[in-house]
């Protein structure tokens, strides 16, 4: 409820002026006697009982001082007359003493007289601001107008100010007006004001008017000599008891209920209650133009068409009714008494003023009569035996509750938006985010597929790539003298595979180490095959790590066998011969070869190590410029011997050629050949089958 | 240049059209750009009777009965007045009488006063004859004119009378409290005048008639009639 709110505001910056005025020290609050008690204003500052004595005495000196008149002057009539007078002056400032606001302001008056000068001067804000806005505004025009300006309010300011007590209010508004053509003149005639445009004259003209009235306001605004203040009281009142009235009642069609028209309602009330808080004429004025326009407004809204007279003066009444301004009267008699009468005679500003002060009249005589409603009826609201439901209250009620529904729907629909927001930007950030991870992996896979990652085998340095070759050389030379002991070799193996099950390949395949060692032994190219038998080895057993753990076991047996074989290289051959079907290699030579079991016991032993660990143990110091060119060779080596040991893998298949072709190449001995071929052949047919 | 600054108040009953009337000729004089408060009831135009501007403040004033108290207010300090009546209502006719008479009794000072029948554009239901209401305003030294300001006759006319009457008092008496201002840049002191956001965007219209035909209690015919 703003209306009621600023309502309360405005009487409490009305009591907030006084407010000085109740400072009042502890030892003036005592009786004047100093008999202890406390003292009362209404007894000249006496308490209850120095009062009635003094009251007393005084009583007893007068009478005597009226005899002695009575007998000098023999006329007793004018002075009676003269008494008569005087009591009654005395029982006014009583009366007006008695009520408490007038007291107030009559202890303003006697406190603050003395002081008063150095009040106008100092303490008014307000006159300060206007003198910095006037430099600003008019100090273009130079140093003399200035002055002159200053001088013509100084001289006002001080005149008035001297005048305050002697005059009534009505005079001081003559002289106030004289004042305002009198210096209307002096800028229109003098020399100071020559260089001053038309315009700016008559905004000085203004100026002048608001700054004298801005620094006079407090003395001027509802003077204690009269009763401007009882009268707001007075009207007060009256619109709060009229409070029933509603627009139905005035003939006006404001449509209480519309939302629209309530606000616009709302602002003219609001700018009905801004008139109070204004200080010079003009501003005041403009206030009422500012309500007067938003009444016509809310008639236009609710009928259409232009507003006549007719229908604007119940508007503004209503109005007027509901908003029950403060100060309401004293703000009409300050206007009129002090606002340049060109103004309030003509002009917008004249016009809308005229109205309300008609508004205001036609309150104060409201009847039944004026209300077109019967005696009796108006009689009962009057007292407040029919209590009307007023639409505008109820109205007022509902509407802010509709009002309040309103914001908070707008609130809530400011939220769900941002939630909405939300939602669509968490929505985008996700698909954003997936957007990227497609990308990242779509950039991956690319890269993937422009540069495969492919782990390569150990790189040889340069110069060792050469000895490499020496060496490969040297390996060819060598595998010449080892190549009857290669062959077998390989006979063998090819015979596991014939001839075994798969577990007796991989048997084989610890075999194969076993053979090279030996071989190796045999052999003086042990550094080269050595190391590459043996990861051949290893890479053909870890992958079935199920037997790794039984392998110890099964090497064990085989080692025999193999052994067996190894031992029977030579006998071998003949085995060979026999026939490609011949099994039982691991038992035939079982007994013969004990000590030599022995030593393929240590690899099989080093197998489940990893591969460095394996490596290295047999890879010797000097060894190692070898052992790169081994992991090169190796890839042939590999190739080679991988074959036995995985023959499922397709790789194989390739490299079984390939390896082939290695044996090939030193194949002195004819009588193999023919053999190898084929068997070489029923190998690969088998492979691939798997 | 001299400028006469006027207050004319409109007077009448309730619903003869003073409103419309003023609105009607505020709205022909400047046809071009309506003010933004046409739809107040105030109004403020500028005229120029050869050579003189004549500066209309023009105050509508409520009509109902109850209101009629508070007038007084309304035509203090008018130097002219309005006075309208509907041609088809005897009513308002009686009643226009009435608040003549508060009138004269109220203003001192000289004032121009102009009858008005308005409505004359439903003749067929006149209930006011021509002669009664030339009669009565010769009576109270007032001109008569019979307009219709929902079609726009003589409405003009009515004005221009107003503002003769204004230059003409403003010669020949010199007790009426019109303002006169002999200076050249009257317009600023106007500005000031109505000092709150100037209403007033009035062109300035050139009356042909001259003065000497127009006198009081004389009809002037509107054109269409």
């Amino acid at each position: 409820m703003p209306i009621f709110a600023l309502q309360r505001s405005y009487k409490y910056m009305m009591y907030a002026t006084k407010q000085p005025s109740l400072r009042i020290n502890q030892a003036d609050l005592k009786c004047k006697n100093g008999c202890g008690y406390y003292g009362n204003a209404d007894w000249d500052g006496y308490c209850s009982k120095c009062y009635r004595n003094h009251m007393d005495q005084e009583r007893q000196r007068k009478a005597r001082q009226t005899h002695s008149d009575q007998a000098k002057h023999q006329v007793s009539g004018f002075s009676k007359f003269e008494e008569k007078k005087r009591q009654q002056t005395d029982k006014k400032n009583k009366y007006l003493k008695s009520l408490p606001v007038f007291r107030k302001t009559s202890n303003v008056k006697d406190s603050g007289r003395p002081e008063r000068h150095l009040d106008l001067r100092q303490a008014n804000p307000d006159a300060d601001k206007l003198m910095a806005e006037f430099i600003s505004l008019y100090g273009i025009w130079g140093e003399m107008v200035r002055k002159d300006f200053f001088k013509c309010v100084q001289s006002f300011t001080t005149k008035i100010y001297s005048e305050l007590d002697n005059k009534p209010i009505e005079d001081i508004a003559e002289m106030a007006q004289k004042y305002y053509n009198l210096y209307n003149n002096r800028v229109n005639s003098t020399q100071t004001y020559q260089e001053v445009t038309t315009e700016v004259r008559e905004e000085l003209l203004d100026f002048f008017e608001k700054y004298v009235m801005v620094s006079l306001y407090s003395w001027l605004f509802c003077p204690p000599s009269t009763n401007d203040e009882e009268k707001d009281l007075i009207i007060q009142e009256r619109i709060r008891k009229l409070s029933w009235v509603n627009a139905h009642h005035l003939d006006c069609c404001i449509s209480e209920t519309s939302i629209e028209v309530r606000d616009l309602v709302y602002t003219a009330i609001t700018d009905l209650l801004g008139m109070d808080s204004m200080k010079a004429p003009q501003e005041k004025l403009s206030c009422v133009v500012r309500c007067c326009r938003s009444v016509v407004e809310v008639l236009q809204h609710c009928q259409g068409g232009p507003v006549s007279a007719d229908e604007f003066l119940p508007a503004l009444i209503f109005i007027v009714l509901k908003a029950n301004p403060a100060r309401l009267k004293s703000n009409i008699l300050y206007v009129t008494r002090f606002c340049n009468d060109t103004r309030l005679m003509q002009g917008e500003a004249g016009y809308y003023f005229t109205n309300l002060c008609c508004a205001v009249s036609f309150i104060e005589n409201l009847t039944a009569e004026s209300l077109n409603m019967p005696q009796q009826e108006f009689e009962a609201y009057m007292s407040g035996e029919i209590t009307s439901v007023s639409a505008w209250e109820s109205a007022l009620v509902a509407c802010e509750g509709m009002h309040q529904l309103c914001e908070h729907l707008a609130l809530l629909k400011g939220l769900s938006d941002r939630t909405n927001s939300v939602q669509e930007n968490t929505k985008t950030l996700t698909e954003d985010i997936l957007k990227l991870k497609e990308e990242i992996t779509e950039k991956v896979t690319a890269v993937l597929e422009r540069t495969p990652l492919i782990i390569k085998p150990r790189k040889t340095p340069e110069d060792l790539k050469i000895e490499a070759s020496t060496q490969v050389a040297a390996i060819k030379i060598e595998v010449d003298e080892s190549q009857t002991q290669n062959n077998f070799y390989l006979q063998n193996l090819q015979i596991g595979q014939n001839n075994l099950d798969e577990t007796k390949t991989k048997l084989q395949l610890d075999i194969t180490p076993c053979i090279s060692e030996d071989k190796v032994k045999a052999s003086q190219s042990i550094e080269f095959l050595s190391p590459a038998f043996d990861a051949q080895s290893l890479d053909g057993l870890t992958p079935d790590d199920q037997n790794s753990l039984s392998l110890s076991k099964i090497n064990y047996d085989i080692d025999f066998s193999d052994l067996s074989g190894e031992n029977s290289v030579a006998e071998l051959t003949p085995e060979k011969r026999k026939s490609p079907s011949y099994t039982p290699d691991p038992f035939s030579p079982i007994g013969s070869s004990c000590t030599i079991t022995q030593v393929p016991l240590v690899p099989s032993q080093v197998e489940p190590k990893p591969k460095d660990d394996f490596v290295l143990p047999f890879l010797e110091d000097n060894a190692k410029k070898e052992e790169t060119l081994i992991d090169k060779k190796e890839d042939n080596a590999i190739t080679n011997l991988p074959s036995p040991i995985k023959p499922m893998t397709s790789q194989y298949s390739g490299f079984s050629k390939q390896g082939w072709q290695i044996p090939s190449i030193p194949c002195i001995t004819g009588d193999f050949v023919s053999t190898n071929a084929s068997q070489s052949s029923s190998q690969q047919s088998s492979s691939q089958d798997n | 240049m001299k400028t006469i600054v006027g207050k004319v108040v409109v007077l009448g009953h309730q619903g003869v059209g003073k409103t419309s009337t003023v609105i009607r000729y505020v709205e022909n004089s400047f046809s071009q750009h309506i003010t933004p408060t046409v739809g107040a009831s105030f109004f403020s135009c500028k005229l120029l009777v050869e050579d003189i501007t004549v500066k209309l403040q023009i105050w509508d004033t409520a009509g109902q009965e109850r209101f009629k108290a508070m007038a007084p207010m309304f035509y203090r300090n008018a130097n002219a007045a309005l006075i309208v009546f509907d041609i088809t209502s005897t009513v308002s006719f009686e009643s226009m009488q009435g608040w003549v008479v508060e009138l004269t009794r109220n203003v001192e000072s000289p004032m121009v006063l102009c009858v008005v029948g308005n409505k004359i554009d439903l003749a067929k239901n006149r209930e006011v004859s021509r002669d009664d209401a030339i009669q009565y305003a010769r009576s109270i030294g007032a001109t008569y004119h019979e307009c219709s300001a929902m079609h726009d006759q003589g409405v003009g006319l009515v004005f221009d009378d107003i503002a003769r009457g204004l230059v003409r008092m403003s010669g020949s008496h010199n007790d009426h409290n019109l303002k006169v201002y002999d200076t050249e840049n009257i317009d600023n002191i106007m500005a000031n005048s109505s000092e709150l956001e100037a209403t007033d965007t009035g062109k300035e219209e050139t009356v042909n008639l001259s003065i000497s035909s127009i006198a009081h209690g004389n009809t002037v015919k509107p054109k269409c009639c």
